[in-house]
């Protein structure tokens, strides 16, 4: 009996490797039927896998970072550095924008005036905590600058040559305190004296109690003889309030600069000043005011008349 | 009696090998990962009589073979679990102290497994399958071996309580 099971058992087994062998052959062969019945299976089964991928994601993603923790974090640090280059190239990008900027400004006064230059830049500011307000540009002697030669901006005087070296210059700033500077009045032609205050506005003495100065007149520099230390028809500044004390002997204002002290970047000096005096053609544009819009609505009273509401 | 056991028995592996095939492939394992549905497989087949594991092995090497991620032909997962089944059934049948043992029936599965797999690999080399390198099949089968003796622990409890439940007393151990 048990001799009987064994033998069934043997014929089952014969018969199932039979069968598989006939599978494998019937497959081998490109038999069309196979390759259906992996295709159907995979159109099942392709719900359950999209559900178990979507269920999984979290976990995948998880495993993957564990898996790469080493990578990541080295991928992480690539990207701060290269992060961190990328700013600092943009940062010089921009700097390098606003230099320009004001290079062309500076060219587009000095070809106006036809003053010969030379450019530099600001690569120093002194300190507020000596009282002086100056700055060091990296140009000197090699490059023809010479002591009480005029600095200016695209916007206009900045200030005068303090101290030459072979390849630096410290410029005194028209901020500052001890600084003063011969000017007159655009249009009017009166003359008056700057002097700086240690903040970005000045305070103007008129020299002649006769004329009238008002807010918004603009100041160019008078010039000194043979151009130094300062060269004729640079803007200089605009009236921003006028004193009018009793008792004064001349009228005073307060006096805005044209420059912007606090954003130095490039800055030239005038080493040659023109043969003609340019007399007002520095005078800045006046701003142009923005034009309010207004909207005027005419009312025409309607002659036909709402209707009446009548009860029954 | 018997559509009813073979139903149950479908339906269990069928099941098995869904989660296989839309879970446990979906995850990346160290070195190769392991199959539920082929512990399954043996595990069946270690608690089952020679002729009840060759057929649960031919069926279960059917459904492998029709897996979209199988390369081979169709028959050679079939071809391969009917002889490791009734192998590993045979060996098993009638000896108490292999079946009675936890980890002899653990111990039992993860050399099936690896026999298995060398067998795959062999057999599908000669049905002219592209191989990969040494290292790579190595590292693949002893991955496999580890995790399968990992997982083996786990899955007992359930597959013997399934197989209780399916199989009549003449085929429980």
């Amino acid at each position: 009996m048990r001799n009987g099971g064994e033998n069934r058992g043997r014929l089952l087994l014969v018969m199932l490797i039979v069968s598989s062998l006939f599978l494998i052959t019937l497959d081998l062969r490109g038999v069309s039927v196979i390759s259906g019945l992996r295709s159907a299976t995979h159109t099942a089964l392709s719900p359950f896998q999209r559900a178990g991928n979507a269920a999984l994601s979290p976990v995948k993603n998880f495993l993957g970072e564990v898996t790469n923790l080493g990578r990541t974090r080295n991928q992480i640090e690539d990207l701060r550095k290269q992060n961190q280059k990328l700013r600092e190239r943009l940062i010089l990008r921009k700097n390098q924008d606003g230099e320009i900027t004001q290079l062309k400004s500076i060219l587009d006064l000095a070809g106006t005036a036809r003053f010969q230059i030379v450019s530099a830049k600001v690569i120093a500011q002194g300190s507020s905590l000596a009282f002086t307000r100056t700055i060091t540009i990296d140009a000197g002697t090699a490059s023809g600058i010479k002591k009480n030669m005029t600095v200016i901006s695209g916007s206009g005087l900045v200030g005068v040559v303090k101290e030459v070296f072979a390849s630096s210059a410290i410029v005194m700033l028209a901020t500052d305190p001890e600084f003063k500077v011969g000017v007159r009045i655009s249009g009017t032609q009166q003359i008056g004296i700057l002097a700086g205050q240690g903040s970005s506005s000045a305070n103007l003495q008129l020299l002649d109690n006769q004329t009238m100065i008002k807010i918004g007149d603009v100041l160019l520099a008078r010039g000194s003889t043979n151009g130094e230390p300062f060269v004729p028809g640079v803007p200089v500044g605009l009236v921003t309030s006028v004193s009018n004390a009793a008792g004064a002997v001349t009228q005073s204002a307060t006096v805005k600069y044209f420059a912007n002290f606090g954003a130095l970047g490039v800055v030239s000096v005038v080493v040659k000043a023109p043969d003609a005096d340019p007399r007002d053609a520095l005078t800045p544009a006046k701003p142009v005011p923005t034009p309010v819009p207004t909207v005027t609505v005419f009312v025409t009273p309607n002659p036909v008349a709402s209707p009446s509401i009548t009860g029954n | 009696m018997f559509l009813k056991q073979f139903g149950a028995t479908s339906s269990i592996f069928i099941l098995f090998f869904i989660v296989q095939e839309s879970l446990i492939n979906q995850l990346t394992f160290l070195a190769g990962g392991f199959s539920i549905f082929l512990i399954l497989t043996l595990l069946w087949a270690s608690l089952s009589t020679p002729e009840a594991a060759a057929a649960s092995g031919f069926g279960a090497g059917l459904l492998l073979d029709l897996s979209p991620s199988t390369s081979g032909p169709l028959g050679h997962w079939t071809l391969i679990l009917v002889l490791m089944s009734y192998a590993i059934a045979f060996f098993s049948d009638g000896a108490d102290n292999t079946r009675g043992n936890p980890l002899s029936l653990i111990f039992m599965v993860v050399l099936a497994q690896v026999i298995v797999l060398i067998s795959y690999l062999v057999t599908g080399f000669l049905l002219g399958i592209t191989a990969t390198s040494f290292v790579q099949t190595l590292t693949t089968v002893i991955g496999s071996a580890i995790w399968t003796l990992v997982i083996t622990p786990l899955l007992l409890p359930p597959v013997l309580w399934l197989h209780d439940l399916t199989l009549d007393s003449r085929a429980r151990i």
